[in-house]
C-alpha cells in the first residue's frame, strides 16, 4: 500500500490536525493571559489623610524631609510602605511635594537653590517649579491640612514623564 | 499574503533548513500502520508541556516560603482569573501524567517494543518514570497545607530509613532535620529546576534513540508489510487523543477545583494519605512492621524497576506477541491487580474504621470549608494602629483575674490590650485560627509547641492548671 494518502485526504487530516491544536492553544493563550492581567485592581478610592509629623519641627524657609506610611495593597499581602514627602513653610503658607521625581522616578533631594534629583540632574527651585534638566514639569504637590499642629497629608503617586500631573489610579 | 508567507519560510529555510527537519519529523514511518495503541507517547510529551507552561506561570505568583507559600497558592486559586485553572490544570495534569506512563510503559511492555536494539531507549523511558515520581513528590509539598506537609514528612521519614545513604540524603533533602522553610526552598528548587533540566534531556534523548531504532510497530507479524507515514494518520490520532485529555482535565478542574487545605500546622494530629499512585506502597507499609518495612518502601521498589531497566537485557527472544510471552504477561497483570488491589484495600481500611474515616471526613470538610472561604491577604510590615489621642486602646472586658495580672499584664497589657514591642493584643484572640481556648491552654502549658518564641516564656512552673483555665477563660469571654 502506498504510505501516502490521497492528496486531498491529507491535507483535510492536516486541517484537523491544525484546528484541534489551535484550539488547545488558543484555550490556553485567553487562560494565561487572563492569568497573568490578575485581578481588576479596585477603582481608586479617595486618599486617605496619613499622619506627617509635627509641623512644628520643620525650620521656616528650608525643605523638611517626613515621612508617612501609606498601606499598599500587593495582592496576596498588604504592606506599610514609608514614602518621604518635602515640606517648605514660609511662616503660615505651607507646600508639600512628593519626594518621587516626576521625570523618572528617583528620590528627589535639596540643593542650594531648591531641589534636585541626583539621577539624571533635574532641578527645581524651593517653591517647587522647574528650573532645568529632563524633567517635564514642576514637583508634584501633595494635598495637606494642619490638625492640632500635625501635618496630615493625601499621599499619592504620580504618572511619570508627563508635563502634567495624573495621578495613578 | 500567502506569498509573502511563503518568501518568508524560503528564507528561513535556507537558513535553517528547517524544511527538511520538518519533513524529517514527520514522515516517520511505522510499521502496521497508525493506532491508538501508539497516542500515549504524544500524550506524554503534550502533558508534559502542560506542566511546564502552567507550571511556569504558576511561579508568577507562588513564593517558596513557609510563611507566604500557602497564602500564595490560595491568592492564585481563589483571586487570581484563570489561576483555579491554571493551578487545577497543573495538579490534575500531575495525576494524568502518572496515568499515561503507566499506560505508555504497560503499550510497549505488552507489545515487547523494548526487543530489538532498544535497550537504551528503554532504559531512558524508565529513567523518566522515577523523575515523575520525583517531581510528584517534590510538587506535593508546595503549597503548603495540612495534606502537604504530613504527606511530605512520611515521605521524607521514609527516605531516612534507607540502610547507608538514608540519613544522608534525608539531611540532604530537607536541608537540615525537619521539615522546615529550608526544605520547601529545596524542594522548590528541584521542582521547578534540576528535575525539567533532567526530564528535557532525556525526552529529547529518548525521542532521538526512538528515530534511530525505528518504530517498533504492531507485534503481528502479518500487519508487517503495511507501513504508513507519521503524518497525517497517526498524528491526527495523536491530536485527538492530546484533545480528549485535555477536555477531560478542563472539565475535572471545572467540576472539581483542585484541593487545597488550611494552612500547615505542625502542632495537628492531621491524618496523612498519599496521593493514589503511592496508595500500593503505603497499603503495604501495614503489613510490614519494624525493619521489615523497608521491603514496600525501597526493596520492592528498587527491585521493580531494577527488573524493568534490565528486561531488554535479558529478554532477547525476539517474541513480541504478550499471547507467547506468558511469564511477561503474567508478572505485568499480577502487578496491575495487585496494585489495584491494594489502592481497594486501602479506600476500604479508611472506611471501615470508624475513627480514621470519621477524621478523614472532617479533614475533607475543613478542606473544602478553607477553599470556599473568601481570601485573605497577610498584613506585613504594618505597623500596631495608632490610638487616637484620647481614645483608649481596645481592651478585654471585666476585670483579669489575679494570675494574669501577675504573669501575662506585663507584657499584653492590664486588660490584655498589649504592649507595643513586647506582646501581642489578647483581644478577640479566640477567633483567629489556632487560638481557641483549647489551643490558649495548651500554648500557656507549652509555648514552644506552637512556635511562640521570647520574649513568651518557655513555661510557667507557677500556674497551676486552676489558673491556666481561669486566664482563658477570661480572655475567650472577652472577645
Amino acid at each position: 500500500m502506498d504510505p501516502q494518502p490521497q492528496p486531498e485526504r491529507r491535507s483535510f487530516l492536516g486541517l484537523m490536525i491544525g484546528i484541534i491544536n489551535t484550539g488547545i492553544a488558543a484555550f490556553m493563550a485567553v487562560t494565561l493571559g487572563r492569568f497573568v492581567a490578575g485581578p481588576k485592581t479596585s477603582t481608586a478610592s479617595e486618599p486617605e489623610w496619613l499622619d506627617a509629623g509635627s509641623i512644628s519641627d520643620v525650620p521656616d524657609g528650608k525643605p523638611a524631609r517626613l515621612n508617612v506610611t501609606v498601606a499598599q495593597d500587593a495582592g496576596w499581602a498588604q504592606f506599610d510602605n514609608q514614602q518621604s514627602v518635602w515640606i517648605v513653610k514660609k511662616g503660615d503658607n505651607v507646600q508639600v511635594f512628593s519626594a518621587v521625581c516626576p521625570h523618572l522616578g528617583c528620590s528627589v533631594n535639596t540643593n542650594a537653590n531648591g531641589f534636585i534629583c541626583p539621577c539624571h540632574t533635574s532641578t527645581w527651585n524651593i517653591n517647587g517649579q522647574r528650573m532645568g534638566g529632563p524633567t517635564l514639569r514642576g514637583l508634584d504637590t501633595l494635598d495637606h491640612k494642619i490638625e492640632d499642629g500635625t501635618l496630615k497629608v493625601k499621599y499619592q503617586f504620580f504618572k511619570q514623564g508627563l508635563a502634567g500631573k495624573e495621578p495613578i489610579a | 499574503m500567502r506569498q509573502t508567507f511563503s518568501r518568508a519560510y524560503d528564507w528561513c529555510d535556507e537558513r535553517t533548513g528547517i524544511r527538511t527537519l520538518i519533513r524529517h519529523a514527520l514522515d516517520e514511518p511505522i510499521r502496521g500502520g497508525a493506532r491508538w495503541a501508539y497516542v500515549f507517547g504524544s500524550i506524554l510529551v503534550f502533558l508534559f508541556l502542560l506542566q511546564v507552561v502552567t507550571g511556569i506561570f504558576l511561579t508568577m505568583y507562588y513564593v517558596p516560603s513557609a510563611d507566604h507559600a500557602h497564602t500564595s497558592v490560595a491568592y492564585i486559586q481563589k483571586v487570581i482569573p484563570g489561576g483555579s485553572m491554571v493551578r487545577g490544570l497543573h495538579v490534575y495534569g500531575a495525576s494524568a501524567m502518572v496515568i499515561f506512563l503507566f499506560a505508555h510503559l504497560a503499550q510497549t511492555f505488552l507489545f515487547g517494543s523494548y526487543k530489538g536494539k532498544r535497550e537504551l531507549l528503554w532504559g531512558f523511558g524508565v529513567i523518566m518514570m522515577l523523575i515523575v515520581f520525583g517531581f510528584a513528590f517534590t510538587g506535593y509539598l508546595l503549597p503548603w497545607d495540612q495534606e502537604a506537609y504530613f504527606g511530605t514528612k512520611v515521605g521524607t521519614s521514609i527516605a531516612g530509613e534507607v540502610p547507608v545513604v538514608g540519613q544522608f540524603q534525608q539531611h540532604l533533602l530537607l536541608g537540615g532535620n525537619n521539615l522546615t522553610t529550608l526544605s520547601l526552598s529545596r524542594f522548590f528548587t528541584i521542582h521547578t529546576f534540576l528535575l525539567p533540566t533532567a526530564l528535557v534531556l532525556l525526552i529529547i534523548g529518548h525521542i532521538y534513540l526512538f528515530r534511530v531504532a525505528g518504530a517498533a510497530g504492531s507485534f503481528s507479524v502479518r500487519n508487517d508489510h503495511k507501513v504508513e507515514l507519521f503524518y497525517p494518520k497517526q498524528l491526527l490520532l495523536d491530536s485527538v487523543g492530546i484533545l480528549l485529555v485535555f477536555l477531560g482535565l478542563v472539565w475535572m478542574v471545572y467540576k472539581i477545583p483542585a484541593q487545597l487545605g488550611p494552612q500547615a500546622d505542625p502542632t495537628s494530629d492531621f491524618l496523612a494519605r498519599p496521593p493514589w499512585y503511592f496508595l500500593p506502597l503505603f497499603e503495604l507499609l501495614k503489613y510490614f512492621p519494624g525493619k521489615l518495612s523497608l521491603i514496600p518502601t525501597v526493596i520492592l521498589p528498587a527491585v521493580l524497576f531494577g527488573v524493568l531497566f534490565a528486561l531488554p537485557f535479558f529478554d532477547k527472544r525476539p517474541t513480541r506477541n504478550p499471547l507467547h510471552r506468558p511469564l511477561a504477561t503474567t508478572l505485568m497483570v499480577i502487578t496491575i491487580l495487585g496494585s489495584v488491589g491494594l489502592i481497594v484495600a486501602s479506600k476500604y481500611q479508611d472506611r471501615k474504621d470508624p475513627d480514621a474515616s470519621a477524621k478523614l471526613k472532617k479533614q475533607e470538610e475543613d478542606s473544602q470549608a478553607f477553599l470556599k472561604a473568601e481570601f485573605k491577604p497577610e498584613e506585613i510590615g504594618k505597623k500596631p494602629e495608632k490610638s487616637a489621642p484620647g481614645a483608649a486602646a481596645a481592651t478585654i472586658k471585666g476585670e483579669p483575674p489575679d494570675p494574669y495580672t501577675v504573669t501575662c499584664s506585663l507584657c499584653h497589657g492590664d486588660h490584655g490590650e498589649g504592649a507595643e514591642g513586647l506582646g501581642p493584643s489578647l483581644v478577640g484572640i479566640t477567633s483567629k485560627p489556632n487560638r481557641t481556648k483549647e489551643d490558649l491552654l495548651k500554648i500557656l502549658n507549652d509555648p514552644r509547641s506552637y512556635g511562640l518564641k521570647d520574649p513568651m516564656p518557655a513555661n510557667f512552673p507557677d500556674l497551676s492548671d486552676a489558673d491556666k483555665h481561669a486566664i482563658v477563660d477570661w480572655i475567650g469571654a472577652g472577645k
